[in-house]
């Protein structure tokens, strides 16, 4: 839903020249640059890395196991030993967040590039051929777009049932229609471009040109879609762990702990409300933000003097 | 005009239609066995042959899948919603207790979204990377990464905490006790309109920068018009056709939002129940729902685009 906005912005994107890094120092002048240019934006970047880091390193960081209950620690508040306290069988809330991470991203990352790529690749074969097949895509789109995202997304992790790749699935397809529309856009303002042209007069086939002189000039706006869509995926994924229809637990997602603070007792400890809502507030925040200075330094429209 | 209401309805009845099709494909083809999805995998496996065969007839799922198709749409067309598996009331009461609560929130929370976020962004838009204009762009991205449902969550544990206070749990309809009714839909309207509220205001906002840039604003202004008149009188109705738009896209995040939000609050809403029956796994009371609400924001981004086309000639007869 977020992304509408950005959708509209994403669509007009010319064609960029994605600069070929040739090894790790070009990736490190771009890092640089991307820093200078935008420092705001380095800096949610280097939060979001961090959160990556701590997803990845989870065990190590965790100081309890976020599985183990401890009897007693049963609704503990912050403490010495507990940080930010524990649960109704005295899980440690710290250690469950830290590997709510995991399920975070993992779902977030892995519903974004799969439901982008198909659209986009939809996307490409839309713009590209036209006609009929054209036609029927747009309807088809459409009718995925007539449902809010959220709902959609319930209704297929529930007719798929509970899992981690059911819930991957289930967001990638509220994802495919984004793809879909913005990459077609794309595709029809480059096929009119010359050089498609020139390439074609040369004889090259189909499968050719799209790979080699459209696939291209697609990436600048894939990625820029892609980021902008980690922090909605983020937010359905809590929102289905949070209704009971995502990663089952015991795993320990950010939406489950949610969930179960509900269980917590009449009033939910403010603790097990607080802290697994702020680490997703602060996950979304870094990876819009992040996307934001994305956009701006792979959109040249929007690139200030130099 | 005309021509182009004929258009968006029939696009319109096409999405219903399609809508129709994809509900029923991901509720009723998707599931591998339905049983499985309404008993759960460990009672499924309890039930006997004989029992699965007796439950498939008795829910009409023996039938072929395009025969079941036309039945439930038939049974839709009649207004028979069916029974929830586990509820004795009926789909269609169950409805017509719950919508008009979801329906007030929803409201409410469109109304709160234009009355924050319009102002905040002309007031962005008029002095742009100034104190206060950083200030309302920051709130805006934070209101964006916001779980709604979590909101709502804090809002009624710091009111307990701090006052003591919680808003009646018991369904109340509006002219029977307005103002119990009003404790109970503000909370969650609250939630929804400022989520609204940050996209509002910063599709306004650069709207508004675009519009201001125009020669007919540039003429109001030399004409002797004060910035003020000039922003209400000329700047603000042309920005606004595109946050319109928004705000008929944005209905589907307050629809998907209420569920969530409605569970964080308690509120006796069809988010509610929808969120109910997620949970429950029960298939057929899903399958409607899903149905209506995607019908239901069909059906109002019609009416927001006849309304843009309305106000702005460009599109009717784009």
């Amino acid at each position: 839903m977020s992304t509408t906005t950005q959708d509209a912005a994403v669509a007009q994107v010319p064609a960029v020249r994605v600069a070929r890094p040739s090894g790790l120092r070009r990736v490190g002048r771009g890092l640089r640059w991307f820093a200078r240019r935008s420092p705001m934006s380095a800096f949610w970047g280097l939060i979001a890395a961090a959160i990556v880091v701590i997803a990845i390193a989870a065990p190590a960081i965790a100081p309890y196991d976020p599985l183990k209950s401890d009897f007693r620690a049963m609704t503990k508040p912050p403490s010495e030993r507990h940080y930010f306290g524990s649960d109704q069988i005295g899980r440690d809330t710290l250690s469950r967040m830290i590997h709510g991470s995991r399920a975070s991203l993992t779902v977030a990352i892995g519903a974004v590039v799969l439901g982008t790529t198909l659209g986009a690749f939809w996307g490409l074969a839309c713009g590209y051929f036209g006609g009929r097949f054209d036609l029927i895509s747009q309807r088809v789109i459409e009718f995925l777009q007539s449902f809010p995202d959220l709902i959609l997304a319930m209704a297929i992790a529930m007719a798929l049932g509970a899992g981690m790749g059911t819930v991957i699935v289930a967001i990638a397809i509220t994802r495919i229609s984004f793809g879909g529309r913005v990459i077609r856009a794309v595709v029809l303002s480059l096929k009119e471009m010359s050089y498609v042209e020139a390439a074609r007069g040369l004889g090259a086939s189909h499968l050719r040109i799209m790979a080699q002189h459209i696939l291209p000039q697609c990436i600048a706006p894939y990625l820029i879609l892609a980021t902008a869509h980690l922090g909605v995926a983020i937010i359905i994924e809590a929102s289905l762990g949070f209704l009971g229809v995502g990663i089952p637990p015991p795993t320990p997602t950010w939406g489950n702990m949610l969930a179960d603070s509900l269980n917590a007792g009449l009033i939910p400890p403010w603790w097990l409300v607080l802290f697994p809502g702020a680490a997703i507030t602060l996950t979304v925040l870094a990876f819009n933000l992040l996307g934001d200075g994305i956009r701006d330094a792979l959109d040249p429209r929007l690139r200030g003097p130099v | 005009m005309h021509s182009y209401i004929l258009r968006r309805l029939a696009l319109g009845a096409l999405a219903v239609i399609g809508v129709s099709v994809v509900v029923f494909v991901v509720l009723r083809v998707l599931p591998g066995d339905p049983l499985v999805a309404i008993f759960g995998p460990e009672g499924f496996t309890k039930l006997s042959e004989a029992e699965r065969a007796r439950y498939m007839a008795d829910l009409g799922l023996s039938d072929p899948l395009p025969v079941q198709y036309f039945h439930w749409v038939h049974d839709i067309i009649r207004g028979n919603l069916g029974h929830s598996f586990f509820r004795a009331e009926s789909v269609a009461e169950m409805i017509a207790r719950r919508a008009p609560l979801t329906a007030e929130i929803a409201l409410i929370s469109v109304v709160l979204s234009w009355l924050v976020g319009i102002p905040v962004a002309v007031i962005s838009a008029l002095r742009p990377n100034s104190m206060g204009d950083n200030v309302a762009r920051f709130l805006s991205i934070l209101f964006l990464a916001v779980p709604g449902f979590w909101f709502g969550m804090l809002i009624v544990l710091g009111l307990l905490f701090m006052f003591g206070y919680r808003a009646p749990l018991a369904n109340v309809a509006l002219f029977d006790d307005p103002w119990a009714n009003l404790q109970i839909v503000i909370g969650p309207a609250v939630v929804l309109g400022l989520g609204q509220a940050a996209y509002i205001a910063r599709m306004a906002r650069s709207s508004l920068l675009e519009v201001i840039r125009e020669d007919f604003i540039r003429t109001a202004r030399a004409k002797g018009l004060n910035r003020k008149m000039v922003v209400a009188l000329h700047a603000l109705p042309n920005a606004l056709l595109p946050v319109i738009t928004l705000s008929g896209i944005l209905l589907g995040f307050v629809l998907a939002g209420s569920i969530p939000v409605e569970r964080a609050f308690g509120t006796p809403g069809l988010g509610y129940a929808m969120a109910i029956a997620v949970s429950e796994r029960d298939v057929f009371v899903m399958q409607n729902l899903v149905f209506l609400y995607a019908v239901v924001f069909v059906l109002l981004n019609i009416v927001v685009d006849l309304i843009a086309a309305w106000l702005d000639p460009r599109i009717r007869y784009a």
